[in-house]
């Protein structure tokens, strides 16, 4: 009896297959897991191995032709056995045959570590309540099985440190996680002497009568920068670059729950003493937990600025969807070099965190000198 | 409380005497009851004291007298009918299942029906397939119907007096292998409630929820499992129904680990009941899988070795907490 080879069933729904590219011709002499044919689903291409050794005859099924699963698309006959006509297809798959390319193991990988643990339900719900995941937990109960006494015996040093977390801790871990992970990050760094900045707090303060910060005059200068280049103020999106129709400005706020990132919506089209007054009004409802789900929502660039934490500059994970994130250090007396001679003047360290699906380097660093250039002569912003 | 001490047979005849005496609408009826005292001699003495009028030898026909049982039960009596083993209670299921459970309801609770059969259970009497089987299943499956499981004589006096005095038709199942084993039982009068589960040993690893005759089987498997250091809490419903679910569950929660043993059949049998009450109850709390120990599923073998296979023992008991509590 020759061996059918059939189209396999490579996922779940799948109802065919499309022969892309037959590795062997008929006649060649294959052994048993020797690669034979290439097959393509909507979601993945599989090289597909020998299921036996022998000749390779009655191929049926051509490259770009699509075949139901199960259907055979050749044989093969042991060596020294008569070519009969093929018999019935069989109507089951062969998994053992299939030869799954890194994607489709990928998957597969991803799906055994997803798996669901053997344990008990008391080792579950113990589990639970202690915050611990029972996957990564041995099992010493039958067949590997995570009994009660694993959960106890797990280490115990998450034991004092889960005290559990709040929605906020929670929703800031969750989405960190999604874009440390998943967005690729590259950061851009530029120190910029802020004399002009220093020297304009005061004034602005006294002009507008407002309690005008740093942030106020660095929230209203990258506003005007991202008026400037839009490519910054965007999302990656399914396989799309998406342009953010407004400027909405959001700012890390450390509360005592953990970050929020209030909004401070088209701050473009805010007055400075606006700024201030909306900037206040988000911080201290932030802190009191008072935002609305509006006060958080449509994002689409973020300042972290620790600098009145005595930080001089850091990498900040970008703020997902968002493109890129600007992280701000301390204003302080450098030395840098002045016309050919050492000078002391106040700066301040910029790191542009970028997600480089959305930006390139270029594109980040235009935007960061744009954005440089108007912190060190605000004046621009007239022109 | 008295220390005397009764055999589990001398407990179940002091009942009846008792309750006959107390109450003169009490009679027994079935075959071999009255000058044999029963074959397994439980009855003895009780025709010469309240006379064949009360205690009624009848011809072999168990359908037969058991209708007269639950005709008289229906009439104002209170009847207690002997069914000599509980394989013969299939000769009674119409009068049982299709009369005494239905009546109070089909009434609307005008008919009464305060009967009690009377009858046994248990293998290893080498008494072959027919009159060895363990059928209180088959009657704990219907509403209308109470079920006792004495394990002990103090039970055998206490649930006996309660079956008698309960309006409803009761079932009571005795031991036939516990008739001569001896226990502490109060000459006062007692009764002991339906539906309330009793702790018999105390323990802290696994449950094992033991019935009738395998009440003492789990007691002798729990000192073996306290040799290997397993604390087992052998705990006794006493009634099949009403069944006292939250001492079962309350106890698995606590252990974590559940046995249930039982003579009758495993397969659909009183095990699986009441393994499925603690799944469902205590499941958040389980560390194992609950485990039912039963008859094996097979006619009772008249060979003595085989026969002695076929029902759990303290050794299977133990060996099975033991793999419970990972300790195989």
């Amino acid at each position: 009896m020759p061996t059918n080879v059939i189209m396999p069933a490579l996922e779940m729904a799948q109802e065919t297959g499309k022969v892309l590219k037959w590795l062997k011709v008929p006649g060649d002499s294959v052994t048993k897991g020797e690669l034979l044919v290439e097959i393509e689903t909507d979601k993945v291409t599989v090289e597909i191995e020998a299921p036996a050794s022998g000749i390779l005859r009655d191929v049926t099924a051509r490259a770009g032709d699509v075949v139901p699963v199960g259907q055979t698309i050749a044989l093969i006959f042991a060596p020294g056995e008569a070519g009969a006509p093929a018999p019935a297809p069989s109507a089951a798959p062969a998994p053992a045959a299939v030869k799954a390319a890194p994607d489709v193991l990928a998957h597969v990988a991803r799906q055994a570590t997803t798996a669901r643990a053997a344990a008990s339900p008391k080792a579950r719900r113990l589990a639970a309540e202690r915050g611990l995941d029972i996957r990564v937990l041995h099992g010493s109960g039958p067949g590997g099985a995570i009994l009660a006494a694993d959960v106890a015996g797990a280490p115990s040093a998450a034991r004092p440190e889960a005290h559990g977390v709040g929605t906020v801790w929670r929703i800031m871990a969750e989405r960190m996680t999604a874009s440390w992970t998943t967005a690729p990050h590259f950061y851009l760094v530029r120190e910029v002497t802020v004399s002009r900045l220093v020297s304009w707090l005061p004034q602005a303060r006294k002009q507008t009568g407002a309690r005008i910060t740093y942030t106020d005059l660095l929230v209203r200068l990258v506003a005007a920068t991202l008026a400037r280049h839009p490519g910054v103020n965007a999302s990656w999106k399914d396989g799309a670059i998406v342009r953010n129709a407004d400027i909405n400005i959001g700012l890390a706020v450390a509360i005592d729950d953990g970050l929020v990132v209030p909004v401070l919506h088209r701050a473009d089209t805010l007055s400075l003493a606006e700024l201030a007054a909306r900037r206040g009004d988000l911080v201290t409802r932030a802190q009191a937990g008072k935002l609305r789900p509006a006060d958080i929502q449509g994002g689409g660039f973020t300042i972290s600025n620790l600098g009145m934490l005595g930080v001089d500059a850091f990498n900040a994970i970008v703020n997902p969807p968002q493109a890129a994130i600007l992280a701000v250090g301390r204003i302080a007396d450098r030395v840098v070099a002045l016309n050919g001679q050492p000078a002391v003047q106040p700066t301040l360290v910029l790191t542009l965190s970028c997600d480089h699906r959305a930006l390139d380097g270029a594109r980040g660093a235009q935007f960061l000198g744009a954005l440089a250039e108007l912190i060190e002569e605000p004046l621009a912003l007239l022109v | 409380m008295s220390e005397r001490e009764l055999t589990y047979g001398e407990a179940v005849r002091e009942a009846i005497a008792e309750e006959m005496r107390r109450d003169p609408r009490v009679f027994l009826i079935g075959e071999d009851v009255a000058e044999a005292g029963h074959p397994f001699k439980t009855l003895v003495g009780l025709v010469q004291e309240f006379g064949t009028e009360r205690i009624i030898d009848t011809p072999i026909s168990e359908p037969g007298y058991a209708g007269i049982g639950v005709g008289a039960a229906m009439t104002g009596m209170r009847p207690i009918v002997d069914v000599m083993f509980g394989d013969f209670i299939t000769l009674t299921m119409d009068q049982m299942v299709n009369q005494a459970a239905k009546a109070h309801y089909m009434s609307g609770g005008k008919i009464k029906v305060p009967i009690v059969f009377r009858t046994t259970l248990g293998a290893t009497r080498r008494s072959a397939a027919q009159h060895s089987q363990s059928l209180h299943a088959w009657v704990s499956h219907i509403p209308g119907l109470k079920v006792a499981l004495p394990s002990g004589p103090y039970e055998a006096k206490g649930l006996m007096k309660t079956a008698i005095r309960d309006d409803s038709p009761v079932v009571i199942f005795e031991d036939k292998m516990m008739y001569r084993v001896k226990g502490p039982v109060p000459a006062e009068d007692y009764t002991i409630p339906f539906g309330v589960a009793e702790v018999k040993r105390a323990g802290t690893d696994v449950t094992i929820v033991a019935t009738s005759s395998m009440v003492a089987v789990a007691l002798g498997a729990a000192k073996m499992l306290e040799e290997t250091g397993i604390s087992a809490e052998v705990i006794d419903p006493r009634t099949t129904w009403p069944l006292d679910k939250q001492a079962l569950i309350d106890s698995a929660k606590k252990t974590s680990r559940a046995l249930v043993v039982d003579e009758g059949y495993e397969r659909y049998g009183v095990t699986a009941e009441i393994a499925s009450v603690i799944a469902e109850g205590a499941f958040y709390h389980l560390d194992a899988p609950v485990k039912r120990i039963g008859a094996m599923d097979v006619p009772v073998p008249f060979s003595p070795v085989l026969e002695d296979l076929t029902v759990p023992s303290e050794k299977t008991v133990f060996e099975a907490a033991k793999t419970l509590c990972g300790k195989a």
